[in-house]
């Protein structure tokens, strides 16, 4: 019975209404509407609801709300009482310990309780403390900073230095051949800290499912519980009848239009009509007023199935007489791609060694902490507005207007504060689509977010690849060919799945001079849920298995991994074998850095049993040198077949500026997407920058379609190097507006006019000085409003003239190389990280802090994917661990110490020089890990994850042939710590 | 949300009147971290939840010729109370490793017994430990076995009416040393593959005069392995481990699930038992020393 209860929370007295199986969760969001507290998994798993209880740090997702009278209830919300934050919410603002900011509450909370306990808590000991506390974003490093120095333990402390996290002072790079020369300042370069980094310790930030307006529903969706099955009948009079519900919806109520990402095999359903592909596959949704009833409605609709044979392996469903899960892909053959550049067989029968190994991914789920959530409305003349959890909002936007036949300028997408995406966020989802049909149904806003099961079930994650790889080199160990064969499993909709079929391929010739290269990828459809793009899109399986079987070469040659790779590296302003333009390039750089700072030749082959080191190389693309589709942008989405052409038809990043009329502020809109990477940041530097005022003066508003220009998103690392462009462009094109003022103002030649911290003043005589926001005032007041847009076309003519040479395209790339530490123990397969070394060429760095937030939560994402991450099915297709506690990221005790390096690089293609971060840090990290393992048990596991149970099996396996082996004469002796 | 009518007793005998109450559709709450998230997805359901954390006598570890635990002790309690130390090392030792540190502020040494989940972390601890539990209903008190409490997965000889109250855990004798030895896919918040308790007494020269080992997560239930406390009885350890490791590598009856096969189970069996029956001895021979 809901009963009237008193609860104390953050000090005061709050008299609400409690049902008795209500959480303290939901009572603290929904009733109290403190939405700080973060709801990831609802199970206890992940800890973004911790709050504290009587000081001591629990799960708001597991406390019954009523029975906490008497009790005293801490949120975030109470920690920056009288608007100071706290030391610790300081010291996550200024160490960079704050990225998506969906753990961020629990994580300070459970902090704050520590250090309430243990004012000088160990490095251990704050371990021990936030291990319940899920991050997939930093890796834990700036969060395990940000703590210490809490506890005056910190080395910083230690030396008396500073903690202000804008360290390197003047003399920040300046920006030759940038877009604004002739302006020099000083937000490029520092570190300055995140914008909205405030706003998320405090639990301020506002995301999707924090939105709650009003006369808003609660939807839900139901999914198939079957992999394969044609839909007989569904009855959902039983929902419809239960008090509360507003609307049931199935595939009939809904656009008949089907969805997708690649315009050519746009082949997802809103609800399913006749045929259910995999288990989580939508078939029908409801609309009720509250959550609880929504979920109700959702067991009460009946549907019934008739069950069709399925197929869930990708090798299987090639075979002939498999079941098809779309009839109109062939063998289940989603995609053929076909790349051979030279004659493979020649070059294989020319090299001085030819080694072949077969090597299989995993299934990895992006995993971010925040759910997908979605809240539709329609505006009383027509206009839908959907604020969703988006990487791309623009794509979303275009979908939308495909799916509901709307112009663009007919749909607003507003992006609230995003709790990570590593990729699942980038394609439309049927959050959004049906929240938009059921609002139009009910007449009222509609709310929709997914549950962690359901996150796991809708997936979108890696794909499965199966690779047959085959490499030849010369005498020295030059590469002379290679070929690669592989099977990619995609799951039952094409999604990404063709750019990533593509991917697979296109970007291994990026790494190393590769003279002659077949590749032959398939994308396969299966019975499972589809794939998608995750964290290095479609790369860093195959990645993964070209370093180990360089370095298996290397072993076979008897030459130093480093140095196979030195002999290969790509070189500057190079043409690949596949027609992608190499701009910057220090990947020998890289290498050496790595070299140098992990020790390595201390250390390889030197390390006793058990313990092993290893190194691998990847980089990415700094942004698709392609929309995903074809033609311009149009009014309606209907439009004929464009041919297509090798430039941009269309700007991919756009953005505006205005200043405000006392010429204080700045404000940039831009639709780049903030999922919790820093872009805001980014371009907030860039802007001001670019303009010559302090970066505290600009204001980003990234976030509404109706008032920032166009930007394709945050997928492919395009936002630094695109919408970084469109920034600098349109900050110049202030400041070029603004000159003649200026120059009047301080009396001197236009072309004089410098502009640095927000002064203005005149080349030759620094002396002689105005306010920058005089000159800007002086225009407001002479003009109107100081306005001024630029934006960004990738190069004309990227990539060759063959089919699918467009993906890999970039108008820059990123190169880098990665060594890992670790102890293997040997009686049970164990693995534990002790060391990374990183060393990445990003160009010149826009904000060093936060090139190394992506470098340490990338190692530590990629690490977890080597060795634990791996969404299992059962033999009915069914996911075995859609959940944080079968499914397992690693936890702050898990992560590695890490040495994050930048080499000093320049991109002319990018804003200051600068190229991406946030993939390629991902992609050395497989290859480092299986090597490491390999180097400290003298075992090579080729199929991920190397779980302990591998890693025994393997030293069995090695044991029953060691005698064998040592019969073979001509092996190199291969420096294994372990070995025999 | 759940749907249920929530109980909040102040004394066992009003408990026990609801239990009564509601034949069938009542549970007893304690940390709520299991049952919460089992009725939440619907795996459970329970019309009434019978909240045992009012009841100030259930609360609490105290120190009489060994410890008695209130069964609504958090693990958190467990893992910073000053009692649990020397021969009760290990029981310090499993609660460090259960869960997560907000899990363990919830969780209660009751709860982790009652709901007999065999991949549970105090139950292998308590069980070499000889630790036993105590039952209360209106009818009375009765105490068993904590080895003997388990009959299958989430089953135990407890009666609806019965509330676990309490554990008892005997004073150890000297040169007496228990170990926890667990596998976890990671280190932090994670769930036991395999574990392995083990505690052996010395006599004066060194012997065992009397071991004790119990597997979590590779059986139906928390499994004592009484054929190795007969096999080491009188022995050295030396000379037992490996014949040990063994007969408890077979004793153990695991599954394959998410989390491992049978096959690699019954080998981290082996190993954590040789492991687990070491660091006892470790404790043991230590402890002679005080």
């Amino acid at each position: 019975m809901t009963e009237l209860r008193t609860l104390n929370v953050n000090g005061q007295p709050r008299t609400i209404a409690i049902e008795p199986g209500a959480t303290l969760l939901d009572v603290l969001r929904d009733t109290l509407r403190l939405t700080g507290t973060k709801k990831g998994c609802d199970e206890g798993d992940c800890g973004a609801c911790t709050v504290l209880i009587d000081g001591a740090p629990m799960n708001a997702c597991l406390l019954l709300a009523s029975a906490l009278e008497g009790r005293r209830i801490e949120t975030i919300e109470a920690l920056a009482a009288g608007g100071d934050l706290s030391p610790l919410q300081r010291a996550f603002v200024e160490e960079g310990a704050v990225q998506c900011g969906f753990c961020t509450s629990g994580m300070i909370l459970s902090a704050t309780a520590l250090l309430r306990d243990n004012p000088h808590a160990s490095r251990e000991a704050i371990r021990h403390a936030l291990s319940g506390n899920l991050c997939r974003c930093t890796g834990y490093a700036a969060i395990l900073r940000a703590v210490e120095r809490c506890t005056g333990r910190c080395d910083k402390c230690a030396k008396g230095a500073e903690h202000r996290a804008t360290a390197p002072p003047a003399g920040a790079p300046s920006a030759p051949g940038s877009a604004a020369a002739g302006v020099g300042g000083c937000s490029v370069g520092r570190p300055v800290a995140r914008v909205d980094a405030a706003d998320k310790v405090t639990g301020r930030a506002i995301y999707t499912a924090d939105i709650a307006l009003p006369n808003m529903a609660h939807g839900g969706i139901l999914f198939s519980p079957i992999a394969h099955g044609l839909i007989r009948r569904i009855d959902a009079s039983r929902a419809r009848a239960l008090p509360g519900v507003l609307a049931v919806i199935t595939g009939a109520d809904v656009p008949e239009n089907t969805y997708g990402v690649s315009p050519a095999r746009y082949d997802e359903e809103v609800l399913a009509r006749t045929k259910v592909r995999h288990v989580g596959d939508p078939v029908a949704a409801v609309a009720a007023v509250d959550e609880t009833t929504a979920r109700r409605a959702l067991s009460l609709i009946e549907v019934e199935y008739e069950e069709l044979p399925a197929v869930f392996d990708a090798l299987e469903a090639v075979q002939p007489g498999a079941p098809l899960v779309h009839d109109r892909y062939e063998r289940n053959i989603n995609t053929h791609v076909s790349h051979h550049f030279g004659d493979v067989e020649s070059a294989f029968a020319a090299s001085h060694h030819v080694r072949e190994e077969v090597f299989t991914g995993n299934f990895v789920y992006q995993c971010p902490m925040e759910p997908q959530a979605a809240v539709a409305f329609w505006e009383h003349d027509g206009r839908l507005v959907l604020y969703s959890s988006t990487q791309a909002p623009h794509y979303v936007q275009y979908m939308l207007a495909h799916v509901f036949r709307m112009p663009l300028g007919r749909i607003r997408v507003i992006r609230p504060c995003v709790g990570g995406g590593f990729g699942v966020k980038a394609a439309t989802n049927p959050l959004e689509v049906c929240s938009a049909v059921l609002s139009r149904i009910v007449g009222r806003p509609v709310r929709i977010v997914f549950s962690r099961s359901d996150m796991f079930h809708y997936y979108r994650g890696r794909h499965k690849q199966h690779m047959r790889f085959r490499l030849g080199v010369d005498a020295q160990g030059r590469i002379t060919a290679f070929k690669s064969e592989i099977h990619l499993d995609g799951g039952a909709y094409s999604s990404f799945g063709v750019a990533t079929a593509y991917y697979a391929g296109s970007m291994i010739p990026t790494l190393y001079r590769i003279p002659v290269y077949h590749y032959d990828g398939y994308r396969v459809m299966t019975n499972k849920p589809a794939c998608g793009a995750m964290r290095g899109h479609g790369v860093p399986q195959p990645r993964f298995a070209f370093e180990c079987l360089l370095n298996m070469v290397a072993e076979d040659l008897g030459l130093d991994p480093m140095e196979i790779r030195r002999r290969n590296a790509m070189t500057p302003d190079t043409r690949t074998v596949n027609d992608l333009d190499i701009g910057s390039c220090e990947f020998r750089a890289t290498i050496d850095q790595v070299e140098r700072e992990s020790g390595w030749r201390e250390k390889y082959g030197q390390l006793p049993p058990g313990r092993g080191i290893g190194v691998a190389s990847g980089g990415f693309v700094s942004g698709a040198g392609y929309c995903i589709y074809r033609g311009q942008v149009q009014a309606q989405h209907e439009k004929g077949p464009e041919h297509f052409q090798k430039r941009s038809v269309f700007p991919h990043a756009n953005a505006v500026i205005r200043v405000s009329e006392d010429g204080m502020a700045a404000f940039l809109m831009i639709g780049a997407a903030e999922i919790g990477q820093g872009s805001d940041t980014i371009l907030v530097q860039i802007a001001a920058e670019a303009m010559g005022i302090p970066h505290e003066r600009v204001h980003i508003k990234s976030e509404d379609s109706d008032i920032s220009p166009l930007d394709l998103g945050s997928y492919s690392s395009r936002v630094t190097l695109m919408a970084g462009n469109a920034v600098a462009a349109a900050g110049a094109a202030v400041f070029e507006r603004m000159r003649p003022f200026a120059a009047r103002l301080l009396g001197c030649e236009e072309a004089d006019v410098r502009a640095r911290d927000g002064v203005c003043f005149a080349a030759g005589d620094p002396t002689r000085t105005i306010e920058w926001a005089e000159a800007a005032r002086r225009y407001f007041n002479e003009t109107g409003p100081l306005v001024a847009a630029g934006c960004y076309k990738p190069p004309d003519g990227l990539g060759g003239d063959y089919k699918g040479a467009t993906v890999g395209t970039s108008p820059a790339y990123s190169f880098g190389t990665c060594a890992c530490e670790l102890t293997v123990d040997l009686e049970t397969g164990k693995v534990r990280f002790d060391r990374f070394t990183d060393s990445h060429d990003c160009g010149t760095p826009i904000n060093p802090q936060q090139v190394h937030g992506q470098v340490e939560g990338a190692i530590v994402m990629g690490a977890g994917e080597a060795i634990m991450e791996d969404v299992q099915f059962d033999d009915r297709g069914r996911i075995l661990n859609p959940n944080l506690h079968g499914y397992l990221l690693m936890t702050i005790k898990d992560a590695p110490e890490i040495f994050s390096g930048i080499v000093d690089s320049y991109e002319p293609n990018g804003p200051y020089g600068a190229k991406e971060i946030g993939e390629g840090a991902t992609l050395p990290v497989m290859g480092a890990v299986a090597h490491a393992i390999r180097n400290a048990t003298g075992v090579w596991i080729k199929d991920l994850p190397i779980t302990p149970e591998k890693i025994l099996e393997a030293l069995d396996r090695r044991a029953g042939a060691r005698d064998d082996a040592r019969e073979i004469k001509g092996v190199a002796k291969v420096p294994v710590g372990a070995g025999p | 949300m759940i749907t249920c009518e929530l109980h909040e007793p102040t004394g066992l005998a009003e408990a026990a009147q609801l239990l009564a109450q509601f034949p069938g559709r009542a549970r007893l709450l304690a940390g709520g971290t299991d049952l919460l998230v089992d009725l939440k997805s619907a795996r459970t359901t329970a019309g009434h939840l019978v909240s045992l954390a009012r009841i100030e006598s259930l609360r609490g570890i105290e120190s009489r010729s060994g410890l008695r635990l209130g069964a609504m002790t958090t693990i958190a309690q467990i893992e910073r109370s000053p009692l649990v130390r020397g021969p009760f090392a290990a029981l310090r030792d499993a609660a460090r490793l259960m869960a997560s540190p907000q899990v363990r502020h919830l969780a209660t040494i009751g709860g982790n017994i009652a709901s007999a989940v065999p991949c549970a972390d105090l139950p292998p601890v308590l069980g070499v430990l000889d630790a036993l539990v105590v039952l209360w209903s209106p009818h009375g008190e009765r105490t068993a076995a904590l080895a003997e409490f388990f009959t299958g997965p989430r089953q135990t000889i407890r009666r609806e009416d019965e509330v676990l109250i309490a554990i008892l855990v005997p004073q150890p004798p000297p040169r007496f040393g228990a170990a926890y030895e667990r596998f976890a896919l990671r280190e932090g918040n994670s769930i036991a593959v395999a574990s392995v308790a083990a505690s052996l007494t010395l006599d004066e020269s060194g012997a065992m005069r009397a071991a004790r080992l119990m597997l979590g997560a590779v059986a139906p239930i928390p499994l004592p392995v009484r054929v190795v406390e007969e096999v080491l009885r009188g022995r050295r350890l030396e000379e037992t481990l490996d014949e040990a490791a063994e007969i408890a590598a077979d004793a153990a009856r695991p599954i394959s699930d998410v989390r491992g096969s049978a096959a690699f189970r019954r080998r981290l069996v082996r190993v954590l038992t040789r492991r687990a029956l070491l660091a006892a001895h470790q404790r043991a021979r230590e402890s002679s020393h005080d």
